[in-house]
């Protein structure tokens, strides 16, 4: 071994070293988060953070069908009560009525401060009047049974106030006493539970916790003939963890066991395989390094990817054995490196798209990408030639790789006879995506690997508790609480004119559990003093038939209140109405606060959200410098998740386009002629074509995963087609078209196909369709590129890439 | 996300604000006809009818009062399933019930609220909707029902099965003259009750078919 040989070596374990250090100190996750945008506007970032880490994020909806009503109502009884002992929830409902004393309790002490009829003119003689009347108008009714043991304390009905504030417009339906489900024509009918868990939704560990206990609550009371099903975000999120692990291990394998077969096939010498293992192994690591050192966390997809990349890696094996043979590494240096190079740059250039993606997994598997594939090569260029310094020279078996290569002969011979059947084809194919506008119609949740039966069944079990039904958001924000509550209560008036109008069936504000501070401060100082509340009071029942003297409790009461304290945040935290208020009221991590006013349709389905935004716009806004108040919006959950999607795509294929865009500059750099430029450009330009064609034939709706798809045609389809153009243009010296040259291109093609095609098998959306493209278009791209090349003008000898390359 | 207030159980201010509802259900009825001892054949007549408006006025009579408590106003029936009552006296305030939808409004402030979700409320409405409608099969559902009196001059009792209501509703009367109601009585368990007269406005046209 040379000095030089053991600097370089050193150098690799030193790095490979300290890729493992920082890959053993790297978090891994397999949460939904990197579906999600990282930088929405202002409109999705609420949309966003509610996903993340707000409630619907704990929330698991649980359904018991089977059995009979009342078999129903007892199960959900009885798992409410275990899950409510497990200590695990937040809070459990499933429509009892019977916990939540102590709110009703903390209500009525706080009355004064809550209820919004309380103001000066509510305590003069004829205000008092005029709540004493309401109250009595109840009286004698059901209704008025409730309100009877608190008439000599609350005469006014502030209590009664209140509550009508806070009654939902859209409970669920409510049988044998628990919630059950309302379209009980279509589907089995359930009895449904809420569960909110106390551990935050990024905790999948501890969600699962949540999940297992909800299924042993069910099976510990379990009756004969019901079943169970969950739903919810949690489980999603676990769901698709378990999902996401097992096809990474599955990939993992499959994809190790695959390349070694062909490389055996290939070179028939296990010191080959383990060699040309090696930069794969190099750039896995180093794609796995750089990904946690640039994120802080690897995100499982990017390692099911990684199969992918060991497909790209061992390329750069394949080449380097087989065209090291005849010259040595020397000389490969010289004629195979710079072809190498190319293809590492154009491969780059696609891959480099994807880390300006807006999406924090697209990113990740981007930055995986180019800094693996720059291991890999790396490994290429300087180790391997120290380990092998003749390639596959010095191992005798050449495998299959005559034959491959003799085929591979036969069929440029075949191919460019079929040059004008393929361009008719791909007329075809433009002429099929011309009639198909629609193709780019892929929703977000196409990203997501939550399947469609799953989505089916949390989408009606939220219609059955009337919880999805809140598809449109008023929000309004502002730099502190208090502010944030002045503005939802400016908003809650402007809305309430809208339910008085009929234009909105309601809404649901925290500003009703919890006022700002200033107006509960109106409120209770407008309270009078206990002489002139009484000689008011005293004015106010003259004549009437609630006499003064039985309302001593009355005065009290509101004595007591001009000395209470305001309510707050803390307090009605404390009554065990954090759910509630994590639902309608966000701190962000910049310190500012969201309100959400949750709209409810009205009678016949209405909701004008016209009328909201105009009524909205009158608000005071907090005027951020040069730009219009951002205040007050209004939100429509799934014309907004549209909305975020369409915008992902058109950045996404305006980067498509600069990453192609790159390819092309490449090539041009390297070939430095127009005619050939065009040649290579031709057959990536119908290698695109047809493969939409085909994906349009069998009516796939295109989404951003296919088109990054479609730029890494473009990237691995270019390599395919400079090749026949130095083939064209004469080759290095040595490097005749021969056999094993052909054979090693038709290698790397074939551990490109099947390494996509193995994702392309995927159940993981995202991979799926990365993998279904690539694997049909690289293959395309390579009959392609064979057929529409040139044929090899064998004399010309040694110009050609060696000098295009430099 | 919106599980906040309508997941939770606001138990008895919910029921407090729902017993406003209640309220109106207390008296409630609209023309009607009727005129034979069993309630298939009373609520097959009811069943003719399709709409009617009345007047009314109630009297409350509540413990620790010495007078009535009075209201009066309009109700209006509309088959299948609409029904309203808007009080006049002493204070405006409307209740109106259509399908499942019940909209509140008392004091210039509207609420809504899903009927199904409030059972003990549903079958209070259903007691009135379900005697205007002549829908024998509801009213049985929810209340065990005697019928009293002569097919010119009916009365329908109404005991609730729903162990919830029963606590707070001892008993329903409504009796009615011929095809109109004319009087809604509401027994509450504790004691208090109401008495609402119903006065329509177009009288049904008496005619007990002759051929009986």
């Amino acid at each position: 071994m040379t000095r030089r040989t053991v600097i370089v070596l050193a150098l690799w374990l030193a790095l490979v070293a300290l890729a493992v250090g920082q890959i053993l100190r790297t978090p891994f996750t397999a949460d939904l988060s990197a579906f999600l945008p990282a930088n929405p506007d202002a409109q999705q970032r609420v949309l966003i953070e509610q996903l993340q880490s707000g409630l619907p994020a704990r929330t698991l909806l649980v359904a018991v069908e089977g059995g009979d009503a009342k078999a129903r109502a007892d199960a959900s009884r009885a798992m409410a009560k275990s899950l409510r002992a497990s200590g695990l929830f937040e809070q459990v409902q499933n429509g009892e009525t019977d916990s939540f004393q102590q709110i009703g309790e903390f209500l009525v002490l706080n009355r004064y401060a809550l209820s919004p009829a309380v103001n000066a003119e509510r305590f003069t003689a004829a205000g008092l009047r005029e709540g004493i009347d309401d109250t009595l108008s109840l009286l004698g009714t059901p209704a008025g049974n409730a309100i009877k043991p608190l008439l000599e304390r609350d005469p006014t009905g502030e209590t009664v106030r209140i509550a009508e504030t806070l009654l939902p417009t859209n409970a669920p339906r409510s049988e044998e006493g628990v919630w059950v489900s309302r379209q009980a024509a279509q589907q089995n009918p359930r009895a449904l539970l809420v569960a909110i868990s106390k551990a935050p939704g990024a905790d999948l560990d501890a969600q699962m916790g949540a999940i297992a206990a909800v299924q042993s609550a069910f099976d510990s009371g379990s009756i004969q003939g019901l079943t169970l099903k969950v739903s919810g975000a949690p489980v999603f999120g676990v769901d698709s963890r378990a999902q996401i692990q097992r096809e990474v291990h599955w990939l993992a394998i499959a994809g190790t066991v695959l390349m070694s077969s062909l490389l055996l096939l290939a070179f028939a010498s296990l010191p080959a395989l383990l060699v040309a293992a090696l930069p794969v192994a190099t750039g896995v690591l180093g794609g796995i390094a750089a990904v946690s050192l640039v994120f802080g966390g690897v995100h499982a997809i990017t390692l099911g990817f990684g199969t992918t990349l060991i497909g790209e890696a061992v390329d750069y094996a394949i080449y380097y054995l087989i065209q090291a043979r005849a010259g040595g590494a020397a000389h490969w240096l010289k004629s195979g490196w710079p072809t190498v190079r190319l293809g590492l740059l154009t491969s780059i250039c696609g891959f480099a798209a994807l880390v300006f993606s807006g999406f924090p997994g697209l990113a990740q598997l981007g930055v995986f990408s180019v800094a693996g594939l720059l291991a890999a090569a790396g490994f290429t260029r300087f180790v391997m030639p120290l380990l092998m310094p003749q390639g596959a020279h010095g191992n005798r078996g050449a495998g299959l790789r005559q034959q491959m290569g003799r085929f591979a002969e036969w069929g440029v011979a075949r191919l460019p006879a079929l040059r004008w059947p393929l361009l008719a084809l791909s007329v075809a194919a433009a002429a099929l995506l011309l009639t198909r506008p629609q193709l780019w119609t892929a929703q977000l949740s196409s990203l997501s690997p939550i399947s469609k039966a799953a989505l089916d069944l949390d989408a009606s079990l939220r219609a059955d508790l009337s919880a999805g039904d809140a598809r449109t958001l008023a929000v309004v924000q502002g730099a502190d609480l208090q502010a944030t509550l002045r503005q939802a209560e400016a908003a809650g008036t402007q809305l309430d004119a809208l339910v008085q109008r009929g234009a909105i069936g309601g809404y649901d504000s925290v500003a009703r559990w919890l006022p700002s501070l200033q107006t509960q401060q109106q409120r209770l100082a407008s309270l009078p003093p206990p002489d002139a509340l009484r000689s008011a009071l005293a004015e106010a029942t003259r004549g009437g038939p609630l006499a003064a003297e039985r309302l001593s409790p009355f005065l009290a009461a509101v004595e007591a209140a001009r000395k209470a304290p305001p309510v707050t945040l803390e307090a009605l935290r404390g009554q065990g109405l954090s759910p509630l208020l994590d639902a309608l009221l966000l701190q962000r991590k910049d310190g500012s606060w969201v309100a959400l006013l949750p709209l409810q349709p009205g009678p016949d389905d209405r909701l004008d959200k016209d009328a909201v935004q105009q009524a909205l716009q009158g608000l005071p806004g907090l005027q951020s410098p040069g730009s219009a108040p951002v205040n007050a919006q209004v939100i429509e959950i799934g014309t907004e998740l549209t909305r975020l999607y369409a915008r992902y795509l058109r950045e996404a294929q305006v980067q498509a386009l600069l990453g192609a865009l790159g390819v092309v500059a490449l090539v041009a750099l390297a070939l430095r002629s127009w005619r050939r430029v065009l040649a290579v450009c031709q057959s990536l330009l119908l290698s695109v074509l047809l493969t939409m064609g085909l994906l349009a034939l069998f009516n796939v709706q295109l989404g951003i995963l296919h088109l990054v798809g479609l730029l890494l045609v473009v990237a691995v389809g270019s390599n395919y087609a400079l090749f026949f153009d130095m083939l064209h243009h004469g080759v290095p010296a040595g490097q005749g078209a021969d056999p094993d040259t052909l054979a090693s291109l038709l290698l790397a093609n074939l551990t490109t196909v099947l390494s996509f095609g193995l994702i392309a098998l995927s159940d993981i959306p995202a991979l799926s369709s990365i993998g279904r493209v690539v694997a049909l278009g690289s293959l395309l791209a390579l009959l392609l590129s064979a057929a529409f090349a040139p044929r090899p003008r064998r004399a010309q000898g040694h110009m050609g890439h060696e000098k295009l390359l430099r | 996300m919106t599980t906040g207030v309508k997941t939770l159980g606001l138990d008895r201010h919910w029921r407090l604000a729902l017993g406003a509802v209640l309220a109106t259900c207390t008296a409630l009825s609209v023309a009607t006809p009727a005129w034979a001892l069993d309630l298939a054949t009373v609520a097959a007549q009811l069943a003719q009818r399709k709409g009617g408006e009345a007047r009314f006025t109630e009297e409350r009579f509540v413990s620790g009062f010495d007078g009535p408590l009075r209201a009066s106003g309009t109700l209006s029936f509309a088959a299948p399933d609409r029904f309203a009552r808007f009080t006049t006296e002493p204070r405006p305030e409307s209740m109106v019930v259509d399908g499942n939808n019940l909209v509140l409004q008392r004091g210039g402030r509207s609420r809504q609220l899903a009927l199904d979700a409030v059972p003990e409320v549903a079958a209070l409405i259903e007691a009135v909707r379900g005697t205007l409608t002549g829908n024998a099969a509801t009213l049985e559902k929810n209340f065990k029902v005697k019928v009293e009196g002569s097919a010119v001059q009916w009365t329908l009792t109404l005991v609730p099965r729903d162990a919830r209501l029963a606590t707070q509703v001892r008993e329903l009367k409504i009796s009615g003259l011929v095809s109109d109601v004319r009087s809604v009585e509401l027994w509450l368990a504790g004691g208090d009750r109401s008495l609402m007269l119903v006065d329509p406005l177009v009288p049904s046209v008496t005619a007990v078919p002759t051929g009986r």
